[in-house]
């Protein structure tokens, strides 16, 4: 059975008038156990490989290989499905067109699927929704299966009338989730960051076919790791406070301000997915009306709940002072991962600029990013910035952009933006 | 930071948070942690006094006249701030405002005619103030009212003081000895109880004292003891006691052991004396340090109804003149006496709340007829509930029209909306 854990990490102490409690609040999971298995409903895998005719030889034969290996990574017992995707999706195993559309995994349905999987062969176009749907309709077909995962490879740009890609997103979003993965350079990082954030998965770049099984092997293996499905950051504050903003901050950022749904008018919900063992933090920003000095107010309840058992929960509260020691000390893990949402602001921001021709915001953004990369010891992000930028100042934050820079190292860039690392200790 | 994770601590017993080992009571929620608060061994050090050769008359005291204790404090009550349901982390479901621990309010209510309450008031940040209270069912039969009020800054006072309380009230449990027949022998008697009574409390605040503590426990006390038409009433400190009849002046029965009542006595004006450097220092106090812990003990006979009193200065400093606190109750109209000692600590709380607030009650006779009414009747019909309209930071009269938010209902995902088409419009190839 899982055991759910809280941490709280903030300064209470507001100063005389003050309104806006900042914290951050670690959840940690131990003990979740393998996906599928924990009692609350089956698991279900589908495994989605762009098909189109962009696929190179080399991609497409790296492809193969490497769903062939998530395959293998697939618990006996677990449901799954594979999707071959180009300008339509179609379901490349189970061999069935009506029914329950996903089967439960053996060694001869590996073998099978894998035999299918041998068969892709690479034309057409690229129509991404048409493989969400798809995917969307096959986990359906088999109500048992609670906790829905895919991995979809894609290499090239989604060429669909507009909206129509939004809106797979919109039908697929608190269904099922979804890691992303670009192989080469021709694929847009926001087009498919888009689709992992929404569906609750990981985006990255895969430059060179050989490093695409290990990719995959990892993705499946930990998408198994995952034993409690769908847990909610149940979030309250109170009477007439407001809920500036609710952020994952680690392992990865994502903002899940407006994703919450309302439990009751003090209380919402965020979707977090599935949790194997792992802790994540989040920062939760409360505007409260002020109080008398000495006078305390919790702030928010944060809690993970599971269904509607609250299995864990944090307090954050206000404490209203006259001591200014007190009051102006901001919390290391507060101070950390805002610097980290603004790192990850400056290099998407300095990149886009960038790409549009506009080199003097480029250089501010991406020198900004190297400062506080660098301040918050973020060292793979700096590694990154360093492909893109020739640095002069670090501390200052003044670059220069490199003239000539591998497209795939400014998409590893742009994907690894929201990537934080932890407070260092001590 | 706050971490539920780590845990060389203990456990709290009432709600389950850690407690840090060595402390007496739960930061979370008030509760007193049994395992911490072991009492240290009590020395042995009773008083063999002067008065030891009264007589006792063995028959008033008789086991089975004890009164029992009042029935424990529900604790859990709506949020004082909106009246609001308070969740089990001891802050409000609706506001979020802090509910006071168990031990920084508490209320007592033995009988319908006998209630106090102890309150934290708005700036301490402790509630060092104690009480502990016994009556007889029949109205007017039998009341105790033990105040402690702990001397601020000495260490563990609160525990101290609330252990000083029970233990004054143990021995106050049977009736006041009735003596030899006279007056003389009698108050001889009564005045031996309420001194066992006080050294009692003593030596129980001696054993929650850590012997090595630079700075031990103090307490002031107050009791008063309400049999038929007499008041018995010891004093150590300056906590007070009073007698409000409904019909004449109000009588301050107890006098201070302070710098400022010394002063006074001497002839300094009392406004002068009041407001001194020292005013607020006591000459007589309980605890390891304590001097002198005889009380000064007195009686007064009653007649007609009125109300018995027992406070600490958190009340009394806002009304030190017995008139100007006999003028709030009058304000409060008919009462019982609960809703009267929500209504005098919110009265001090109000008026700036500086100190700990304790009042204690017993009413004599029946309750006051509501204003209008002119004329004595022989059975006064019981009067209408008092209508609470007091306001202030810590107002702790019930709210009514608490409304609890209701119970979470979850949405869930459940199936999307299912894709009318798995086939795209055929786009331009890539590629
Ligand atoms: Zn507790
Ligand atoms: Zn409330």
């Amino acid at each position: 059975m899982a055991e759910f854990t809280t941490a709280v990490f903030q300064n209470e102490f507001l100063p005389d008038g003050g309104t806006d409690v900042n914290a951050i609040v670690t959840i940690s999971c131990k003990g979740a156990g393998t996906a599928g298995q924990s009692g609350s409903g089956d698991a279900g895998e589908i495994i989605i490989v762009d098909t189109s005719g962009s696929m190179g030889p080399a991609t497409m034969a790296a492809a193969k290989d490497a769903a062939q290996a998530a395959l293998a990574e697939i618990v006996d017992g677990t449901w799954f499905a594979i999707i071959a995707g180009a300008d339509r999706a179609m379901l490349a195993y189970p061999p069935v067109t009506s029914g329950p559309a996903l089967v439960q995994m053996t060694p001869e349905a590996r073998q099978q699927a894998s035999a299918s999987i041998a068969r892709f062969v690479g034309s057409g176009g690229t129509a991404i929704s048409t493989w969400l749907d798809l995917a969307g309709q096959v986990f359906a077909s088999v109500p048992q299966v609670t906790q829905r995962h895919a991995l979809l490879l894609t290499d090239g740009e989604n060429r669909e009338r507009p909206g129509r890609l939004d809106e797979a997103i919109n039908r697929a979003t608190g269904y099922y989730q979804c890691d992303c993965r670009g192989a080469g350079t021709d694929w847009q990082v926001a087009e498919i960051r888009r689709i992992a954030q929404a569906l609750l998965g990981t985006v990255d770049i895969i430059p060179r076919p050989e490093e695409m099984r290990a990719q995959f092997q990892e993705i499946m293996r930990a998408s198994m790791a995952r034993g409690v499905a769908d847990a909610k950051l149940r979030v309250w504050t109170p009477q007439g406070a407001q809920v500036l903003f609710v952020r994952q901050v680690a392992p990865t950022l994502e903002d899940l301000t407006d994703r919450g749904i309302p439990v009751n008018p003090l209380t919402r919900d965020y979707p977090t997915g599935a949790w194997a063992d792992e802790s994540r933090d989040y920062h939760v920003a409360v505007r409260v009306a002020a109080k008398a000095l000495g006078q305390e107010q919790l702030a928010a309840r944060v809690q993970l709940a599971l269904g509607d058992n609250v299995v864990t929960q944090g307090l954050v509260k206000a404490t209203w002072s006259n001591n200014s020691e007190l009051t102006t000390r901001i919390d290391k893990q507060v101070a950390h991962y805002t610097g980290q949402t603004e790192l990850a602001a400056a290099i998407q921001e300095g990149l886009a600029a960038k790409a549009a021709g506009d080199e003097a915001t480029a250089t501010t953004k991406l020198g900004r990013a190297v400062q506080l990369a660098a301040e918050t010891g973020n060292e793979e992000a700096t590694a990154k910035l360093r492909k893109v930028v020739d640095v002069d100042n670090e501390a200052e934050g003044t670059v220069r952009l490199k003239r000539a820079v591998e497209k795939a190292d400014e998409m590893a860039l742009d994907t690894a933006s929201t990537k934080t690392t932890r407070v260092r200790k001590g | 930071m706050t971490e539920s994770t780590t845990a060389p601590e203990t456990a709290c017993p009432s709600c389950g948070a850690g407690v840090p080992g060595g402390a007496r009571f739960c930061e979370s929620c008030g509760a007193q942690v049994a395992a911490a608060a072991q009492p240290l061994t009590p020395p042995t050090m009773v008083p063999a006094d002067d008065l030891g050769d009264a007589p006792i008359s063995a028959p008033t005291r008789r086991p089975v006249d004890a009164l029992p204790d009042p029935l424990p404090d529900p604790g859990r009550r709506p949020c004082a701030n909106c009246g609001g349901e308070v969740g089990p982390d001891l802050y409000c479901l609706s506001c979020g405002t802090k509910a006071p621990s168990a031990r920084d309010h508490f209320r007592e209510d033995p009988a319908s005619w006998v209630a106090g309450v102890c309150d934290k008031g708005v700036k301490k940040s402790r509630n060092e103030d104690a009480m502990a209270l016994l009556a007889g069912e029949q109205p007017g039969s039998r009341a105790v009212l033990v105040v402690l009020d702990g001397v601020s800054n000495s260490i563990d006072s609160d525990v101290a003081s609330l252990a000083g309380a029970r233990a004054a009230r143990e021995v106050l449990r049977t009736p006041l000895p009735a003596g030899m027949g006279t007056p003389q022998s009698r108050e001889a008697a009564v005045a031996k109880v309420l001194q066992d009574a006080v050294a009692a409390a003593q030596n129980a605040i001696l054993a929650v004292t850590d012997p090595d503590s630079p700075n031990p426990a103090s307490a002031t006390c107050t009791i008063a003891v309400l049999e038929g038409t007499r008041i018995s009433h010891a004093q150590i400190g300056d906590s007070r006691a009073y007698w409000f009849p409904d019909d004449g002046p109000a009588v301050k029965l107890t006098v201070d052991d302070s710098i400022a009542q010394q002063q006074i006595s001497e002839g300094v004006a009392k406004e002068v004396a009041e407001t001194g450097e020292f005013a607020h220092a006591i000459t007589k106090w309980l605890g390891r340090d304590s001097h002198d812990f005889v009380p000064t003990v007195g009686f007064l006979d009653i007649e007609g109804p009125g109300w018995l009193l027992a406070c600490s200065d958190g009340l009394w400093n806002y009304a030190s003149d017995p008139a100007a606190l006999a003028a709030q109750i009058a304000a409060a109209g008919p009462a019982n006496p609960g809703d009267l000692a929500l209504r005098l600590v919110a009265f001090a709380n109000a008026a700036g709340g500086h100190d700990n607030i304790t009042a204690a009650l017993a009413r004599v006779g029946p309750l006051p007829e509501p204003a209008p009414a002119t004329v004595e009747t022989a059975a006064a019909p019981p009067p209408p509930p008092p209508t609470s309209a007091t306001t202030g930071p810590a107002t702790p009269t019930e709210p009514t029209g608490a409304v609890p938010p209701p119970p979470p209902s979850v949405q869930n995902a459940g199936t999307p909306n299912q894709p009318t088409s798995a086939a795209g419009e055929g786009g331009p190839t890539d590629g």
